[in-house]
């Protein structure tokens, strides 16, 4: 069966049934009916950008560009990795969460396109970009995880790590338990997903693909491996990301600067 | 192996003369000093227990002596060296620490006992199973207790736990806070059998009458 475009037209009445959930949001004085308003237009803006720009990318395929494309994709998630996890921004802890996306990113990027889909220019736009966005989205969503259970978690429970420190433990050792914490909590959702998908939903990337003339087979297989690497990208990016930032963010000593939390 | 380096571990610990000391040691969290020209000197063998109000500083000092605040004046050796952030480290290797409300993270006692054990430092003492039931048993605590969450456990027997993790992380420096406050008698001369070594240093922080007349002396920052 052939792809039926949409016109814009067609993707307005789309924009109809948002009337159910803003009439239910409304009705119940969530306050979050403008939040809403503010979603939709902001996701609509950025993926028609996204979309014109994603064109062009393709149109001319050039790695620089598409290499450029990444480092603006990294740097906006680690601004947002920041935000959302309740750190304050700082040189070091940007520079931090920036290698640690940029490696897990790149790491699982050139793995996936090297040894499995074998691409003979590794920086094609057609995989490296989608495969990127993909992998960097599930990057941010963790990385805010793992970054704040830990360093708030440490700061709530600041007396068990100078237990620890004051019990002979090296840094590790004492920070060892959050640690731990912080990758089972950031890790769990991605875990959950793996386990249930296909059983609960179809995921997205599967079912554009299908919906764009694609065999069903050959969509799980990418399906497979973008969900093998989004895994493996979150987990080793919150890794990386606890373990540069930590190097900024504890004296000497063994002290952790307070002072990167944002508390209110 | 492990069995020979406890052994060389305790005849250092016995040729040791160690000595900490605070010297004209002042401290401000904020503007007003909680700690002030602060002096103290301790050696192998001393119990000091160190009384005053609530915020007179007690729970101040043994910060400071950890590290984990650094004064605003004044010194803090051990063995006559200034406590710098390299010599911290292998400070904090000799020292246990017991706060006064315990807390060993989420999991069940069993767990969360032996972790302090699997730290490079302690190593050497680490003890089975057998050895920590039976240390459980002198305090007072069932065996039962070792599949129970830690956060489950009453604020007595929290302290009991501690206790019985001083005991057998073997230091030479233990610095307790209220070591007693919820101990019954019985457990407290169980607690002075088991931590009271002229080998070692302990610095304690009391309200209790019992405890302060076994310290060899005595600090009241109420004076000070």
């Amino acid at each position: 069966m052939d792809i039926i475009d949409l016109t814009w037209g067609q993707l307005a009445i789309g924009f109809g049934i948002l009337i159910i959930p803003g009439l239910i949001l409304w009705k119940y004085k969530t306050g979050l009916l403008q939040k809403m308003g503010i979603a939709v237009v902001r996701m609509t803006l950025q993926l028609i950008f996204v979309g014109y720009y994603l064109e062009y990318l393709f149109e001319y395929d050039n790695p620089w560009v598409n290499l450029a494309w990444i480092m603006i994709m990294v740097i906006v998630a680690d601004f947002a990795t920041i935000n959302r996890s309740g750190l304050r921004r700082s040189k070091k802890l940007f520079i931090s969460i920036f290698i640690a996306t940029f490696l897990g990113v790149v790491i699982i990027d050139l793995f996936f396109l090297t040894f499995v889909i074998r691409l003979p220019n590794i920086m094609a736009a057609q995989y490296t970009i989608p495969i990127t966005g993909m992998v960097l989205g599930n990057c941010l969503r963790s990385n805010v995880i793992g970054m704040n259970e830990f360093y708030y978690s440490i700061d709530q429970h600041q007396e068990r790590y100078r237990f620890y420190l004051a019990n002979g433990a090296t840094q590790e050792e004492a920070l060892f338990p959050f640690f731990r914490t912080a990758l089972r909590k950031s890790a769990n959702p991605n875990l959950a997903a793996m386990a249930t998908i296909g059983l609960v939903a179809l995921p997205g990337m599967m079912t554009g693909q299908i919906l764009s003339g694609s065999s069903p087979l050959i969509a799980i297989k990418y399906q497979i491996m973008i969900m093998i690497a989004i895994f493996s990208g979150t987990v080793l990016s919150v890794y990386l990301g606890i373990s540069i930032s930590r190097k900024f963010t504890f004296d000497s000593r063994g002290r952790f600067d307070h002072s990167m939390l944002k508390k209110d | 192996m492990e069995a020979e380096k406890a052994i060389k571990r305790t005849l250092l610990l016995f040729l040791h003369t160690m000595n900490i000391a605070f010297s004209q040691v002042t401290f401000a969290y904020d503007v007003d000093p909680i700690i002030k020209n602060f002096s103290l000197k301790v050696t192998k063998g001393d119990v000091i227990g160190i009384r005053g109000a609530s915020g007179s500083g007690k729970t101040t000092l043994f910060r400071l002596l950890l590290g984990f605040e650094v004064p605003d004046s004044g010194t803090i050796t051990f063995d006559g060296e200034r406590l710098t952030p390299q010599k911290l480290k292998a400070f904090r290797k000799n020292t246990t620490w017991l706060p006064q409300d315990l807390n060993l993270g989420d999991g069940k006692v069993k767990e969360v006992f032996q972790y302090p054990f699997t730290f490079q430092a302690n190593k050497s003492q680490k003890p089975d199973e057998k050895k920590i039931l039976a240390t459980f048993d002198a305090l007072g605590l069932k065996k039962n207790i070792w599949d129970i969450d830690f956060s489950n456990l009453s604020t007595g027997q929290r302290q009991r736990v501690g206790i019985a993790l001083c005991y057998l992380l073997n230091k030479s420096i233990l610095i307790l806070d209220e070591p007693t406050s919820a101990l019954d008698e019985n457990s407290k001369h169980q607690v002075e059998n088991l931590l009271f070594d002229p080998q070692r240093i302990i610095l304690s922080t009391s309200h209790d009458p019992w405890w302060i007349d076994r310290c060899t002396q005595i600090v009241d920052l109420n004076s000070t």
